[in-house]
């Protein structure tokens, strides 16, 4: 096997918030790229796949680790790459011509080689005829193809493309990914390889030779998948279906696993489940669909039917699995009779039935508690969150807490006044 | 029409990015805060009453100035006095006349295009008129001298505010107006519950902005010859003034240091807290990390008494709420049965009272105010015409002759400003830390009254040999610089970390990165920057090409030397006229070139949102 042109060594990254605090986002990387293949990371929000591409640009220091470009260590911005941002990034005081132009800016070539091959990379992306136009007056998918003309301009062997296609409606997207492909393989280019960075599962299958799947707190490379399907891909083949569902099992064992994570012993009764950070009323929204639905699904046919990105429906089950409103086995999900009565009553049952169900999870447990002890009942959100902190070390302690507010107000189990900064004990249920 | 006034969100934010929540206040018990707030109250008391002792005591227009340091506190609280009263009053100004533009189409077509002249006219002119007329309503004693101050300061103040507050109520989005039609919200309710939090964040960065340019105001109004008169209110700009006169630099040192700790109090006292608070005004959900909570704001909520005090009138409020169970709601829970039939008898009186406000007061309004403002446009204008016919073609050319050699000194107090403050500006805004670290103080120096550095400024000037014709350009670049700093430092903060990456991935570095990214990308701000700037150099020529220094006057030629001298030598045909010709000078710019500029910063050098 050729020698890899990227490779990641043992890479940690950590960010200091305010305050001091920090916050690990990639914990242990260890990553290869070889010319001629295209490679995915994929993974939900918050897995540190955007900052894995970063680092590898050298647009960011690791915090630990090591990054080698073609075996020599990357200081600085990595001269092999080139990027695709999802906001685009292009300026909008400039030309889709000077925009391009601007990837050749540093080489000071005579004015009709630029000429020439900034003209070259329009007609790769089909922008000819729209050389003197604003990037204002383009529309989304218009303005990603003047984001890969300026990447191609600069003919380095690596292009990165970071979630390139999640600003874009859906068929702007399909058109622009196989366009994408397309040059690839056509080798019209000087690019060898490309990463792709996405949390839509279709995309990476369709894109990737290798895909890597992430995980997140802290982000970390969960596995890596083989994908020999022959270019061009049709995703209706069976061997792209069974591709995209051995992806999605790896993706749901990795969220919602069948087996619960064992847990030692002597931390058994004191281990606490930290809430996924899912809005109420998609999680409403989600409990409604499965109902109408005779109580049950496939949850990559729920995700697939509800347009929502899977890895999000596999939280929303995960966080109703954790209020006992559903079973999740395998891939399915299935309502519980708590979970029916929730979804069946009204406004006022469903308050009811959350409260119950928040009162069984060990997090608002504590959190009560804490509650009862204080002085009237309340106490002030930093010092809630210090518990927080306490109680799920490795968590994000604002989403965690958000996120229970949310519930807790639904529930009218906890308040939250942002005049007081305070989170209080909403009492009202026990006096009624 | 959009000079001064649209400094609401990004070129105005200030507020640095950190972490959602702040530090875990303690909640105690009585204690240190309570103290605190006891001490603050009882200074009040005490500075309130010397306060009413200094107006109607009798009449003293000349007071001999203490320049020692003990004697500063008082100084500073007169001044302060004064600004928050002129405050008040530009406040007041703003709900009257910004509510009525904004509420009668007829009233509005004449309202804003005077309120954009009088924001141009230089106003230090009319100061001789104003105090004298003051001083003959009040022969016995210091009201009219001290009204005379305020109202001067006012004009520097409101002008901005009115606008904001204009265009706020102007902004308010199709559906809240509906739905205040739909729920019925009487005349009162409608500006309370909509109108007033909907323009709450401009109003206070306006505030902040007028409170800056009110000290500029104070200081000259304080301490100035008419003729062979000398006026001399107890504040700090007379104490500069004094300090100066008898060449005192170790007081003139404590009379800038005093100044400057005036306005680092402002900002913490009050507009940190204000900042704070009007955030949650905010319409709009944008993930905006918070800066830890001002001092004051920290103090207040750990006060006891504070606390007591708002549990107190919350109480209060909810028995009055009770009968629309209003706090069952708030409370989320439904509302207790029997409401209803008091939430229809609510709603009725409601309907009646809406009538009585609704219509017929806003009508009253209009029709008051248009033949009003007719009348006194009128009445103005053949005054003016009547005092400007007396002038000869040579005054009139020398007349635009000033007019262009104060233009020449404008652009130049711009350009220079310019020069420095554009790199430094984006050098700190690309930087959070650099950010975190200099916004605050270029706030203050950006609200330091300059022309009290004037003198100073002028010794160091004419020591080097430059002559007082472009020193007293400099004089003007001296306030005018910190506007172009502070808003260029704002929108270099706008850049996103995709646009830096990308260019830097490129390899697009040093002056070529500048050129393409940085600058365009300040451009707008840049400009919001100018436009305030040039206004504060044009106003400020007024004092700074006709200086009293050391006991004599310096003068420079130009419109501003042309007013100050036509004020002392009482020459009305020649101040109207030099005011005209300045007045048209300036709604001139803005309507054609910074509108052009404006123009093309938003359409091509705006980043999409």
């Amino acid at each position: 096997m050729e020698n890899p042109i990227v490779e990641l060594k043992g890479v940690n990254h950590t960010f200091t918030m305010g305050m001091g605090q920090k916050l690990k986002v990639l914990s242990d990387i260890d990553f290869a790229l070889y010319p001629d293949e295209i490679v995915a990371l994929l993974g939900p929000s918050g897995s540190g796949k955007s900052t894995c591409l970063r680092i590898m640009a050298g647009l960011l220091k690791p915090s630990d680790g090591e990054v080698l470009v073609d075996g020599k260590r990357l200081d600085g911005a990595n001269p092999w790459m080139s990027m695709v941002f999802q906001s685009y990034a292009l300026l909008p005081w400039l030309t889709v011509f000077e925009n391009v132009a601007l990837g050749l800016e540093p080489h000071n070539l005579p004015k009709a080689e630029v000429r020439t091959r900034v003209k070259k990379a329009i007609d790769l992306v089909g922008l000819e005829g729209f050389e003197e136009a604003y990037p204002k007056e383009l529309s989304g998918g218009m303005k990603q193809r003047v984001g890969v003309a300026r990447a191609l301009v600069m003919e380095r062997p690596i292009i990165c493309l970071d979630e390139p296609f999640s600003a874009l409606d859906v068929l702007s997207a399909e058109t622009l990914r196989a366009e994408i492909l397309n040059i690839w393989l056509s080798k019209k280019t000087q690019t060898k390889s490309m990463v792709l960075v996405t949390h839509n599962i279709t995309e990476a299958a369709a894109f990737a030779k290798r895909i890597f799947v992430m995980g997140t707190n802290p982000g970390h490379l969960r596995v890596s998948i083989k994908n020999d399907l022959p270019y061009p891909r049709d995703e209706r083949s069976s061997g792209f279906k069974s591709l995209v569902n051995n992806i999605h099992d790896v993706i749901t064992q990795a969220i919602i696993p069948d087996t619960p994570e064992w847990v030692p012993p002597a931390l058994a009764g004191t281990s606490i489940e930290t809430l996924p950070a899912v809005p109420l009323n998609e999680l409403i929204g989600l409990l409604e669909f499965i109902a109408a639905r005779g109580g049950q699904g496939d949850s990559f046919a729920i995700s697939k039917e509800l347009g929502k990105d899977f890895g999000q429906v596999l939280f929303l089950a995960k966080a109703a699995e954790l209020l006992d409103f559903v079973d999740t086995p395998k891939n399915a999900i299935v309502l519980t009779d708590f979970g029916k009565r929730f979804i069946q009553g009204d406004v006022n049952v469903r308050k009811r039935v959350l409260h119950e169900a928040l009162k069984q999870l060990k997090l608002s447990q504590l959190l009560e508690a804490k509650l009862r002890e204080a002085d009237h009942l309340a106490l002030s959100i930093e010092i809630v969150l210090e518990h927080m902190r306490e109680w799920l070390p490795n968590e994000n302690a604002q989403a965690v807490l958000d996120t229970l507010i949310q519930w807790g107000r639904y529930g009218e189990l906890f308040g939250y006044n942002d005049d007081t900064k305070e989170i209080y004990l909403d009492v009202g249920q026990e006096n009624a | 029409m959009f000079s001064h006034h649209d400094q609401t969100s990004p070129e105005g934010t200030r507020r640095e990015p950190m972490t959602m929540y702040r530090h875990p206040p303690h909640k105690r018990a009585f204690g240190w805060p309570d103290l605190l707030v006891l001490a603050v109250v009882a200074a009040l008391i005490y500075g309130l009453m010397g306060l009413a002792r200094q107006w109607v005591g009798g009449a003293h227009f000349f007071v001999n100035i203490d320049l020692a340091p003990s004697a500063l506190p008082k100084y500073a609280f007169f001044s302060l006095m004064r600004a928050v009263a002129a405050y008040f009053l530009s406040l007041g100004f703003t709900f009257v006349y910004g509510y009525i533009a904004a509420k009668s189409k007829h009233t509005e077509r004449v309202m804003i295009p005077m309120l954009d002249i009088l924001q141009s006219i230089p106003v230090l002119g009319f100061l001789p008129g104003l105090v004298l007329g003051m001083i003959a309503v009040f022969p016995n004693n210091n009201v009219g001298l001290e009204l005379a101050c305020i109202i001067m300061i006012f004009t520097g103040q409101a002008w901005n505010m009115t606008f904001g507050f204009y265009q706020s109520l102007k902004s308010v989005p199709a559906e809240l107006r509906e739905v205040s039609r739909v729920i019925r919200l009487s005349w009162w309710e409608k500006v309370k519950f909509i109108e007033l939090p909907f323009s709450a964040i401009s109003l206070a960065w306006n505030s902040l902005m007028s409170m800056a340019g009110g000290w500029f105001f104070l200081t000259v109004c304080e301490s100035f010859t008419l003729g062979s008169r000398r006026f001399q209110l107890p504040g700090i700009g007379s104490y500069m003034a004094a300090a100066i006169e008898q060449k005192n630099h170790r007081a003139e040192v404590y009379g800038v240091l005093a100044m400057c700790l005036v306005i680092i109090f402002c900002d913490f006292v009050i507009w940190r807290p204000v900042m704070t608070w009007v955030r949650k005004f905010q319409m709009e959900e944008i993930q905006e990390e918070v800066a830890d909570l001002p001092f004051v704001t920290t103090l207040l909520r750990e006060s006891w008494l504070v606390r007591r005090l708002k549990l107190i009138m919350k109480r209060r409020e909810r028995r009055r709420n009770a009968p629309l169970g209003a706090s069952a709601f708030q409370s989320g829970t439904t509302p207790a049965a029997g409401t209803t039939a008091r939430l229809t008898y609510e709603i009725r009186s409601r309907m009646r009272r809406q009538k009585i406000f609704d219509t017929n007061l806003l009508d009253l309004l209009a029709k008051l105010g248009t033949p009003l403002t007719i009348v006194v446009c009128v009445w103005g204008g053949t005054r003016l015409w009547e005092a400007v016919r007396t002038l000869t073609p040579h005054d009139w050319r020398l007349i635009w002759g000033s007019v262009g050699l104060t233009l020449a000194r404008v652009a130049f107090a711009l350009v220079f400003g310019s020069l420095w403050a554009i790199p430094v500006g984006i050098l700190i805004g690309l930087s959070p830390r650099l950010t975190r670290f200099f916004q605050p103080i270029i706030q203050v120096a950006a609200s330091f009254p300059a022309p009290m550095l004037y003198p100073i400024v002028t010794a160091a000037l004419l020591k080097s040999g430059l002559g007082f014709h472009w020193g007293s350009a400099v004089l003007m670049m001296l306030g005018a610089q910190w506007y172009v700093l502070f808003n260029v430092l704002a929108g270099a903060m706008g850049v996103t970390r995709d646009l830096k990456d990308s260019l830097k991935l490129i390899g697009v570095g040093g002056f070529t990165r500048w050129w393409r990214l940085y600058l365009p990308a300040a451009f707008p701000a840049m400009l919001t920057g100018w436009v305030t700037a040039s206004g504060g150099a044009w106003n400020a020529s007024i004092v700074a090409e006709y200086l009293q220094y050391e006991g004599g006057i310096m003068t420079a030629a130009g419109i501003g030397s042309m007013i100050s001298k036509a004020t002392d030598a009482g020459n009305f045909p020649m101040l109207a006229g030099c005011l005209a010709a300045m007045v048209i000078t300036v709604v001139g710019l803005n309507s054609t070139f910074w509108r052009w500029l404006h123009d093309l910063a938003e359409t091509r050098f705006r980043f999409e949102r």
